[in-house]
């Protein structure tokens, strides 16, 4: 039988291939990374993007949620104040209705409940980095001004009626705001702006038509429980962001797991692995040594 | 009846043949390690009986010349296969280069530039951004910058794409002389060997041919037909004539749509020289169909993605409370008008954030409307039935999948021209070891030959001094 006199070239084609493998695992061990190209494994590589797309995703939703928490949070404390202050505008109200007050205590009640009206609508045109946010849609001039050419004094609204949502992830709509109008200028006897406005008009000359004034001091109570409604709208939004953005936290968290477990170089097999192609690497060069010396050919056996 | 002249005779015959065996193996031996050398074997013939009367006297032996030890079949099938090997095997290195465009993304924060699916998720999570606070000039500005980012990412992919298949381009064309030239020098052998030798093996200026054909299986896939005197035909795979008996047809270039082909005669064979092997199969296949399928791809993702992002942007009504009109819409993207050429043109065209629509048009500048439109474009099936991420994340795939389908098969085909090159050595090749047996065997009879000799020598010296044996020696 003969035999392939050239087999040391094929030997060295085979140290080729250990050397290449062994750069390969030295490349993942250095990199920690298991795929360091799309044909080393074409599936994964595709589920990677996904999965880093996901993630980056749940990432931007978390940024954003806690964006507009800051937002929602404005909004409810500016709505708890209006609350404070309403209350405040009621109990001087009853007391100037009682009949007690002489002329000049029930002036300054209405002088009170001016510098209320003033505080609530500085309340209303709360902005919040650069946008008002009870504004609606228009977010970018203040949404309430008094004027005081007729009386009682009207207070206009120049938002409008947009509501914004935020999307999360999984597609869940969350209310960011509700339009200033709707909170402050409620139909019939729930505007808060028209019943302050009144009462200021029924205690500007000093006496009181008792009738009117109780009128719409119930007026005002009945604004009043109508603003802390509209509060449970924004409370409501809070609580469901909280609860979004920590489901999404948790899918992230498994994502993450997820994608390190396909990218992340097994450390003790790729370990395992480059020591074996080493000492293969090893074994061959040695072989070839061996077969290369010159006293492998009968010719070294010759005489002379 | 014999003599011991005639003895002396066959006796000088045989150290002649011993000689020149003891020649060829030196040559065997010189050459052990030129590439394309064939072992050769000397022949030996009987010289022709002396019939005196009834009896036979035989009359030594006459080495004739030497037989190169050659399979032909062999050989061809090792040219075939090397044509195979050497095409998947230039189409493995342009995939390897293409690929390393597309590198997967590890995931850690330092490994993001560059990679388009992060890109395109960026992008739509800057209008999810913008839906937060729609009139913020950060978060607007945010958008225009991963806008800025994408269309970069894709438009350098595309122009590195185009400078690949350039350069692919110039080393096919390289390869057109090299073909010319061993075309060349095979009907030059042809003609020599048809002359010298046409009714047997022609020995070194076969060799010579093989090896041409073998340089030549490298670069481009052809057919072998072996003629009348000894002759070789050439074609390319689809039959194209190249070399025939002594003439050889030049394969020449041309430029057609903007890239190379090639043509033997005015018959244009570029095609079939792609799916015909050897490197030349390769680097048009890559050239041809490979890259031209990634860029096809990419057109496609900057295309939807700028034509969808544009109308939907353009629906809405910008900062300043404007809604896009025909004259003047309210484009992001450089609007392209054909799929073809979208990836090299993608680039942000808007400069201004304030005219990102993120309002309804209806709606007031604090609207945040069309922001959750532009956002939720990200899950929609807007590039060829898919979201732009499932589109990209499926191309990967697609791409990996191809260059991994090509080194199983480069990898087969290395191994079975392995297996083959080593049949054809271990047949064809010089084994130091049969040389020397075979120089001791020739030696030894060289040897026994000139013993043999100088015996008859003595017998000669006793005949002439017929007992007298101080005369002669």
């Amino acid at each position: 039988m003969r035999v392939d006199p050239f087999y040391v070239t094929n030997l060295v084609g085979s140290l080729d291939q250990a050397q290449l493998n062994a750069q390969q695992l030295t490349a993942e061990l250095s990199s920690g990374v298991s795929i360091n190209s799309l044909s080393q494994n074409p599936v994964g590589a595709g589920e990677n993007v996904q999965l880093l797309s996901q993630i980056q995703q749940d990432d931007s939703f978390t940024q954003s949620s806690s964006l507009v928490t800051g937002q929602l949070q404005v909004a409810d404390s500016a709505l708890s104040s209006v609350v404070t202050e309403l209350n405040t505008a009621i109990s001087l109200a009853t007391s100037a209705n009682n009949g007690t007050m002489n002329g000049s205590n029930v002036r300054s009640v209405g002088s009170q409940i001016s510098g209320i009206l003033d505080e609530v609508t500085s309340l209303a045109n709360t902005s919040y980095q650069g946008q008002y946010i009870f504004g609606g849609g228009q977010t970018l001039t203040s949404p309430f001004n008094t004027s005081t050419a007729t009386t009682p004094a009207v207070t206009s609204y120049t938002g409008d009626q947009g509501v914004n949502y935020l999307e999360s992830p999984s597609g869940q709509k969350i209310q960011l705001n509700v339009p200033g109008s709707q909170i402050f200028l409620g139909s019939g006897s729930n505007s808060v702006f028209g019943a302050l406005n009144n009462l200021i008009a029924d205690y500007s000359s000093g006496t009181v038509n008792t009738a009117q004034a109780t009128s719409d001091t119930a007026a005002l109570n009945s604004a009043l429980n109508w603003v802390s409604q509209q509060r449970v709208t924004i409370d409501n939004s809070m609580t469901q962001l909280s609860a979004a953005s920590g489901a999404v936290t948790n899918v992230k968290l498994q994502l993450t797991t997820a994608q390190t477990d396909l990218m992340q170089a097994d450390i003790p097999t790729v370990s395992t692995q480059l020591s074996l192609a080493e000492t293969q690497q090893t074994a061959l060069e040695d072989v070839i040594a061996q077969l290369n010396s010159t006293s492998n050919t009968l010719f070294s056996k010759l005489p002379g | 009846m014999g003599t011991i002249s005639s003895a002396f005779g066959i006796m000088s015959q045989a150290l002649d043949a011993d000689q020149q065996a003891l020649n060829v193996v030196a040559n065997n031996v010189a050459n052990a390690n030129t590439p394309g050398y064939t072992e050769e074997k000397p022949n030996w013939q009987e010289n022709s009986p002396l019939e005196i009367g009834s009896l036979q006297v035989g009359q030594g032996v006459t080495e004739t010349g030497t037989t190169s030890v050659r399979d032909r079949v062999l050989e061809s099938r090792l040219d075939q296969q090397q044509q195979m090997a050497a095409s998947s095997g230039s189409r493995l290195t342009s995939l390897d280069t293409l690929q390393a465009l597309f590198t997967p993304d590890s995931g850690s924060s330092s490994s993001q530039a560059g990679d388009i699916g992060g890109d395109i998720t960026s992008f739509f999570d800057s209008f999810s951004s913008l839906e937060a606070n729609p009139t913020n000039n950060a978060l607007r500005q945010n958008v225009l910058s991963t806008a800025g980012t994408l269309s970069s990412d894709v438009s350098s992919a595309a122009a590195s794409l185009d400078s690949q298949r350039l350069a692919l381009n110039q080393e096919a064309s390289g390869v057109t002389s090299q073909v010319n030239a061993l075309t060349g020098a095979i009907a030059q052998l042809n003609q020599q060997i048809q002359s010298i030798s046409p009714n047997a093996d022609a020995g070194i200026l076969e060799d010579n041919r093989q090896q041409d054909l073998s340089q030549l299986s490298q670069l481009i896939g052809i057919n072998q037909i072996t003629t009348e005197n000894n002759g070789l035909a050439i074609t390319t795979t689809s039959g194209a004539l190249l070399v025939s008996g002594s003439s050889s047809y030049q394969m020449t270039t041309g430029t057609v749509n903007g890239v190379t082909d090639f043509f033997v005669g005015t018959t244009d064979i570029t095609k079939s020289l792609a799916t015909g092997g050897g490197s030349l199969g390769g680097y048009l296949t890559a050239r041809d169909t490979d890259i031209p399928t990634v860029l096809a791809a990419l057109d496609q993702l900057a295309y939807n993605i700028s034509t969808t992002v544009n109308t939907q942007n353009d629906a809405g009504m910008n900062l300043d409370g404007v809604t896009g009109t025909a004259l003047a819409p309210l484009y992001i993207f450089n609007q392209p008008s054909a799929v073809e050429g979208s990836a090299a043109n993608m680039s942000v065209t808007m400069t201004d954030p304030n005219q990102i629509a993120a309002a309804g048009a209806a709606n007031g500048t604090g609207d945040n409307s069309n922001a959750v439109a532009l956002a939720n474009l990200a899950g929609q099936t807007i590039v060829s039935g898919q979201t732009p991420t499932d589109y990209y994340s499926n191309f990967v795939t697609t791409l990996g999948a191809t260059v991994s389908s090509v080194q199983t098969e480069n990898k087969a085909q290395a191994a079975s021209v392995t297996q083959l090159q080593t049949q054809n050595n271990s047949l064809s090749g010089v084994n130091l070891n049969d040389e020397a047996s075979s120089m001791t065997t020739f030696e030894r009879s060289y040897q026994a030959a000139s013993q043999v000799f100088a015996m008859l020598n003595t017998i000669m010296g006793s005949a002439l001094n017929l007992g007298e044996q101080t005369t002669v020696t």
